[in-house]
């Protein structure tokens, strides 16, 4: 999505100088225009479905441990990204990060939805029981960061960690899901990448100014990477996925991070 | 508790808000539409115009700290999606007004000074009052304050500026009907969800009320500094004056605010916001405290 503006002249945002980029892609009209053009129409992430197909077992109860786990991920980013709004240093990163929060909170209703099409009574009820104890470990430690009002550190763990890690499982697992779960990951998969794009913009900016927080956050990816790699891993295998696979998973993740600078 | 919850689904905000009433519109109003000539050429209704504004992303950046603060002390899922379909409207409103102050003139980088020289006193101490129990975590206080106490004001305040504006300056008047929209959602949420929380903690009342009493009066503060001793008084008189003439009409809550006086404005929309508080907070089973007068 590179162009905004339905109701406007459109704007090629790629053209436009750094400070009116930002006021435009963090802005609630630029993210209205974007998940406009691809929820719309869709009720729960999903195409209006008169027939809903089963999914057979085993493959029922590996997806609804897999959606569980991402419930927990996604309300970890909820938590998350809601308490970033407070200790934004900005309005356009405020304005951002409440889109953020609708967005993750969408996640979580579409995962906790899909659990009921797949006859699950009592969603909230699962997702207790079947959560991964490492992605738990995660959300406490990244809610630490937030309310400790860490803000690179907070920034870094959730939306490059933790949005590239759900980017990178959304994307394989999308790979090889029933048609209805692989539409609802789609919708989900095109937010994380905002989301990616604002941390790493936001970081990409601050490391520029600030060289000496590159430590700080190598720090926090010590130790939260294996804390949500382990999680991952667990979750993974529990669902049934391939050791070949969970590597693929691993290494898809490593190299996003690798990417955005800090390998 | 479930069942109502589900009407404040990501689902539907979706379907109600960006795929509903604001479809087509570019910061909340219709793609082109300006703020009236009249209104830009007069020095002091454009300073008046920045003033009122200033006070509206006041009131809206202290509902977006609120909502999104309270999405963490939420007791259940539902609520916590509610609170973040909340947020973004909050978002939306300090954005769409942030925009109202560059259309007469504010440049973006003067944007924060501009807020801090007008920015009325009594608004921001009302502000703190609720962040205060939001920075606790305090959900049942937060709630009350946010979604009954202040989001009952705005949807007042911008009831009334937009029967004032629907002729006078429709581009403000389609910014505003959208948020009243959203404002209506929001304070039907506070009243459904916090009944049930406060039979379950009753010794919590107390404390509430004066919170409410607080805030009362900060409130109360504020409509009267913007009323009285307006300096924009004579030019708005000019204004409503000619809008009746021409047959044009500024009616609500069963007045016509075209020919009222500011200070009898100011009796009306305190009259209003007050008994609208009272008759909300005893459907949660919270006694409305009557504020002191400024």
């Amino acid at each position: 999505m590179t162009a905004a503006r339905k109701g406007a002249a459109a704007v090629e945002v790629h053209d436009l100088e750094p400070d009116q980029f930002l006021e435009e892609v963090h802005s609630f009209e630029f993210w209205f225009e974007a998940v406009d053009g691809y929820l719309g129409g869709l009720t729960y992430g999903h195409a209006p479905a008169a027939y809903l197909p089963a999914v057979a077992e085993p493959d029922r109860s590996r997806l609804i441990t897999a959606l569980c786990n991402y419930c927990v991920g996604e309300t970890a980013a909820l938590e998350g990204a809601s308490g970033l709004v407070a200790i934004a240093p900005n309005r356009l990163s405020k304005i951002f990060l409440a889109t953020q929060a609708v967005d993750e909170a969408r996640h979580v209703e579409v995962f906790l939805h899909r659990l009921k099409e797949l006859g699950v009574k009592d969603p909230e009820a699962e997702v207790n029981r079947q959560a991964s104890p490492g992605l738990l470990q995660f959300k406490r430690r990244l809610l630490e960061l937030v309310a400790g009002k860490d803000w690179e550190a907070a920034i870094f763990a959730q939306n490059v960690i933790l949005e590239a890690l759900e980017y990178t499982v959304f994307q394989s697992h999308a790979r090889d899901a029933d048609p209805i779960t692989r539409e609802v990951l789609q919708g989900v998969i095109k937010d994380e990448r905002r989301h990616i794009g604002f941390g790493e913009n936001e970081l990409g900016r601050r490391l520029k100014q600030s060289p000496h927080i590159r430590a700080r956050i190598g720090e926090v990816k010590r130790e939260l990477d294996r804390v949500l790699l382990d999680a991952v891993e667990d979750t993974m295998r529990l669902v049934g996925t391939s050791a070949d696979e969970r590597h693929q998973v691993v290494r898809s993740y490593l190299d996003a991070v690798g990417r955005l600078g800090f390998a | 508790m479930a069942d109502f919850l589900s009407a404040y689904s990501i689902q539907t905000w979706l379907e109600s808000c960006p795929q509903g009433y604001l479809e087509g519109t570019r910061f909340g109003h219709l793609p082109g539409e300006k703020e009236p000539e009249p209104l830009l050429a007069n020095d002091i209704l454009r300073e008046e115009s920045i003033r009122t504004t200033v006070q509206l992303v006041v009131g809206e950046r202290c509902a977006l700290a609120a909502s999104s603060g309270l999405i963490n002390a939420a007791p259940d899922e539902a609520s916590k999606r509610f609170l973040a379909t909340q947020t973004l409207d909050e978002a939306r409103h300090v954005e769409i007004f942030s925009q109202r102050l560059v259309d007469p003139g504010v440049r973006k980088e003067k944007m924060e000074d501009v807020i801090r020289q007008y920015a009325n006193r009594n608004l921001v101490k009302f502000a703190e009052v609720l962040l205060e129990k939001v920075d606790k975590k305090d959900f049942i206080a937060g709630v009350v304050g946010q979604n009954i106490v202040l989001e009952g004001m705005a949807f007042s305040v911008f009831e009334m500026m937009h029967a004032l504006n629907q002729q006078l300056n429709p581009k403000f008047a389609h910014t505003l009907s959208g948020t009243i929209a959203d404002e209506r959602r929001h304070v039907g949420f506070g009243e459904n969800r916090i009944g049930s929380l406060i039979k379950e903690y009753p010794e919590r009342r107390p404390e509430i009320e004066r919170m409410q009493k607080e805030m009362s009066y900060y409130m109360l503060a504020t409509f009267a500094d913007a009323f009285r001793n307006n300096p924009a008084r004579d030019e708005f008189r000019r204004l409503e004056s000619a809008l009746v003439e021409n047959g044009g009409s500024a009616q609500w809550q069963g007045v016509e605010l075209a020919t009222m006086e500011p200070e009898e404005m100011e009796t009306v929309l305190a009259t209003t916001v007050l008994s609208e508080f009272k008759t909300r907070l005893g459907r949660i089973g919270i006694e409305y405290q009557s504020p002191a007068r400024p």
